[in-house]
């Protein structure tokens, strides 16, 4: 599956199968704490925003339908 | 603009639920999602992840809307939680709720109905997690016009 930054898309693929194992073998069992995929995460969100601002593609905010996010603990 | 929103059972738990959701694209059987991007993601103090993600999504038009001017944007904006069933642990509710608006064009209230269909129906197509394959599969182009779309889309877990 591709990035809609074509530069992005090794990057988020690495995060991805990162995201993916932890998910399943951590978070789904009951640990959450402990993200192993912030680097990876940080990099491949520095080359989303920009390609995301380059297409001029909308992304701002939005409260859904009146609800709301809360704020989120640290995962790190 | 047009409101819409849906709920749907999966035969299957949770957990199974979740973890071919979390891999949905690529997908075969809706070959339109050509990209997906995380924009956001995060653990809540109570233990929920929250996961923000852009959906790029190409499709094709009815021959008559080609003559017309159009934006080349159409904005979704949707809203998905799985829940295991009340009654059964065994099965998984998906509720859906979605905004859509349709920018710069007369028929946007017809293409906003398209679209809400075409979500609905695309909300039960979940690859089995074992059958699901990394390959690439080519959509045909078609000789009517194409949009790129784009999809917000949140997954809050209990």
């Amino acid at each position: 599956m591709n990035s809609v930054g074509e530069a992005c898309t090794d990057m988020k693929r690495e995060y991805d199968q990162c995201f993916n194992r932890w998910f399943a073998e951590k978070f789904l069992k009951g640990n959450g704490s402990g993200d192993p995929c912030t680097d990876l995460f940080k990099r491949y969100q520095q080359c989303v925003q920009k390609a995301i601002k380059e297409k001029e593609i909308p992304i701002e905010g939005l409260e859904f339908m009146g609800h709301g996010k809360e704020k989120p603990e640290s995962s790190s | 603009m047009k409101i819409w929103s849906s709920e749907h059972v999966f035969g299957h738990p949770w957990d199974t639920v979740i973890k071919a959701a979390m891999r949905k694209y690529p997908n075969p059987m809706n070959p339109c999602v050509v990209g997906v991007d995380v924009l956001e993601r995060s653990v809540d103090s109570r233990g929920r992840l929250h996961s923000h993600r852009l959906l790029s999504t190409e499709w094709g038009l009815p021959g008559f809307v080609k003559a017309i001017t159009l934006t080349n944007l159409v904005s979704v904006n949707e809203r998905l939680v799985y829940t295991p069933h009340p009654e059964d642990p065994e099965l998984t509710v998906l509720t859906q709720e979605a905004i859509i608006t349709v920018k710069g064009i007369s028929l946007g209230s017809y293409l906003e109905s398209l679209m809400a269909n075409t979500i609905s129906s695309n909300a039960r197509k979940m690859p089995h997690p074992k059958n699901q394959r990394r390959k690439k599969e080519r959509t045909k182009e078609k000789k009517e016009g194409r949009r790129k779309g784009r999809k917000k889309e949140e997954i809050s877990e209990p």
